[in-house]
């Protein structure tokens, strides 16, 4: 590809649903290998930040780049670009009808036409990635939350995606479920996988992202280190809400 | 735009075959010949006119006159069973070569088919139960009894049109056997038929009986053609005169209408 | 003589099943393709489908079964009673399918499309290897159903002059004043292809089913 330094790269996004400004000029830019914690209150678009960068919502205006082509521009196969950037929801939505290898082999199968042999093979190792290869023909319902969050995980995983986008992965787990789940996250991190995550996991944001950046009503307030921001918030905003986040999520954070 | 253009010129090409292959110049009569089929339109429901016997073959007045009718055209006959509302429509629409069902001349029905000459003439009878206390002794009597009648035929249209009995007094049903059921169970008071199958219907449920018969609403029954299908009908008509003439249809009715 | 009788009947079993087996699936592909259409086509396409739904359902199907026989057959293309009666049951039998499987595919969710186009699945990759494997186990048991009634429905295909169970009924019971025999007998024959019908598709919903929930 291109000699960009940048894996992911958004210039000056906006996104408006009717008279709702969700986010208004964003500009990020994601390193190979690094990890980018998003926080900030409900409501402030960082879901929809994410769902704009793999393009299954379109922005109203702005680029994208990926390895420096721009996604954005006319003509560009959508379709092509989602296989290069995973995407892991806050419920899973595992396909219902198959069972956590098909799951994470259809993919493979249908999109990236890989043999069937071969796409097992593959997927069987995905699923032991992320420790769960003795439930491959387990169906989601037979799977605990945990377990499905990382079965997503392994199914985006498997299409090699050169970045992953995780919408708040643990928001819908049982507190006692969560740690699987960003265990598995903090092991791709450790693996130099690219990840863009939105949480509220303020100690996983801590231990494990290079730089965490600040949101609120569809604005990036402030960016930094997670030292930077943890220890020196230079913004008001900040500070009050991580004062709230760590009165609301401080137990668990001690683990 | 462009396609659209595309699309109706393929449509005019396609009928202009279509028109092209199926305009011979072959008439309706030869076309019969050639095939060495007829394709004849009953209703096989309305003994002892037409019926399906006790081995599921058709058999009946009619079913016998139109095989004789058939042989001496030199084809054979191949029946298609349709409801008797359905055989109008079957004719005109060239769906079956002609049809024989007890059909009466109507003026509605001459509008969109052609009718042969008559090979027989039926009288309407009514009919009661055994326990009937009112009194008929003219046809203008039943219009103040409940009457049933099976639907589309001649009977039908009389009482509608020329008795003009009021509607709630007057229960149609697809099939005579029907009415009479109904009749003998007391939901109508009268039944209007054909004399013979009429006749036939009282003996073989029992507890009714005919309490008048004339010429009312049919009189001659007539074999139903193609509009227009001179050639057809002049064949079957010369037919029909022989087999008057030979006395088979007398045979016939002694066969099926006397018992 | 009985025995005779009920055979004669029972004869026209074929055509009862000949003609569902016609109509049946031609109504489910059409009926699956307008749920498609409906529910993921654009506004007009959309609209057309809807529509279509409600013009077939609202006709009775025997005046379709005229206008396709008498009117349209022979025109462009010569159908026999059998097809023309086939093919009316069967363009019905697709609006009532379209509004199982439309039903069927909303309750997929929306989410299940979500996560199939953030793999890289085309939108028609989706459909096909996603929603609607999902969408047919959930139709399974209303579609019993329609096809229960698209089986008895297949009688009406007498009144062009295909002599099926019904009609064969008919004819014995003016030839013998025994409507009771007659009709019973078409009762019975009726009854168990529907029996059998159904439970056959008992049996594929059982063998589909997705294990339950261990919530």
């Amino acid at each position: 590809m291109t000699d960009s330094p940048y894996i992911l790269q958004a210039k000056n996004l906006t996104k408006i649903y009717g008279e709702n400004v969700i986010f208004k000029d964003i500009s990020l830019d994601v390193k190979k290998g690094e990890t980018i914690v998003i926080i900030g209150p409900s409501g402030t678009g960082k879901s929809t930040l994410l769902r704009c960068l793999n393009l299954l919502t379109p922005v109203n205006s702005g680029q994208i780049f990926l390895e420096g082509e721009e996604i954005t521009a006319h003509g560009v196969d959508h379709d092509q670009v989602r296989q290069k950037i995973g995407m892991v929801f806050q419920n899973f939505l595992l396909f219902n009808h198959l069972t956590a290898l098909g799951n994470v082999m259809i993919g493979l199968t249908k999109v990236k036409k890989m043999p069937t042999e071969k796409a097992k093979q593959k997927a069987l190792h995905e699923l032991e990635r992320v420790g769960l290869a003795d439930r491959a023909h387990h169906y989601p319902a037979q799977l605990s939350g945990g377990q499905q969050q990382r079965v997503a995980i392994a199914r985006a995983l498997a299409m090699d995606p050169l970045v992953m986008l995780f919408d708040e992965p643990t928001s819908a787990l049982d507190p006692e479920l969560i740690g699987e789940v960003l265990g598995v996250m903090e092991q791709l991190a450790h693996e130099h996988m690219t990840m863009l995550v939105v949480t509220h996991e303020m100690g996983f944001a801590r231990e494990v992202a290079d730089r965490i950046i600040f949101m609120e009503k569809g604005r990036i307030v402030e960016q930094g280190s997670p030292e930077e921001l943890f220890e020196h918030p230079q913004h008001a905003r900040t500070r009050e809400f991580l004062g709230k986040i760590s009165e609301l999520y401080g137990k668990k954070e001690k683990k | 735009m462009k396609k659209i253009t595309w699309l109706i010129s393929l449509i005019v090409l396609v009928s202009l075959l279509l028109t092209a292959c199926g305009g011979g110049a072959q008439s309706h009569l030869e076309k019969i010949k050639q095939a060495g089929v007829i394709k004849v339109g009953t209703s096989a429901d309305y003994p002892p006119f037409e019926y399906v016997d006790e081995n599921g073959n058709k058999a009946g007045f009619d079913i016998e006159l139109m095989e004789e009718i058939a042989k001496r055209m030199g084809v054979k006959v191949e029946w298609v069973d349709m409801p008797f509302d359905s055989l109008i429509a079957g004719v005109q629409e060239g769906k079956i070569d002609c049809s024989i069902s007890a059909f009466n001349y109507t003026e509605e029905r001459d509008k969109v088919v052609d009718f042969s000459e008559a090979y027989y003439t039926a009288e309407d009878a009514f009919l009661v139960a055994e326990t009937f206390t009112g009194s008929i002794t003219k046809p203008e009597d039943v219009a103040q009894y409940k009457v049933g009648v099976q639907s589309g035929t001649t009977q039908d249209d009389w009482l509608t049109n020329v008795l003009q009995i009021p509607e709630q007094n007057l229960s149609r049903y697809d099939r005579a056997d029907q009415a009479a059921l109904d009749l003998k169970s007391g939901r109508i008071d009268v039944m209007m038929a054909d004399a013979i199958p009429a006749k036939a219907l009282a003996q073989k449920i029992g507890g009714l009986k005919i309490v008048y018969t004339g010429v009312l609403s049919s009189g001659p029954m007539n074999i139903v053609l193609p509009d227009g299908d001179t050639e057809l009908a002049q064949a079957i008509n010369d037919i029909l005169k022989q087999l008057q003439q030979e006395g088979f249809i007398d045979q016939l009715a002694q066969k099926y209408f006397t018992e | 003589m009985i025995n005779q009788f009920f055979a004669y009947i029972l004869q026209g079993t074929s055509v009862t099943v000949a003609v569902t087996l016609v109509a049946l699936p031609l109504g489910l592909i059409l009926g699956l393709l307008f749920a498609l259409i409906y529910n993921y086509g654009g506004f007009w396409v959309s609209r057309f489908a809807a529509v279509y739904s409600l013009v077939m359902r609202g006709v009775p199907p025997i005046a379709l079964l005229f206008i396709l026989y008498f009117l349209l057959s022979g025109q462009m293309v010569n159908l026999s009673p059998f097809w023309a009666g086939s093919i009316s049951l069967g363009i019905i039998s697709s609006a009532y399918q379209m509004e199982i499987l439309r039903g069927a595919l909303q309750a997929v969710g929306e989410g299940q499309m979500i996560a199939a186009r953030a793999i890289g699945m085309t939108r028609l990759q989706a459909i096909r290897y996603i929603i609607i494997p999902q969408a047919i186990r959930l139709a399974i048991p209303p579609w019993s159903n329609e096809a229960s009634i698209v089986l008895k429905d297949s009688s009406l295909v007498y009144a062009i002059g295909v002599p099926e169970i019904l009609r064969r009924a008919q004819q014995l019971s003016a030839t013998t004043q025994q409507p009771f025999l007659a009709f019973g007998a078409a009762a019975l024959i009726y009854f168990v292809l529907v029996f059998l019908v159904n439970r056959g598709l008992d049996l594929l919903a059982e063998k589909t089913k997705l294990p339950a929930s261990m919530a």
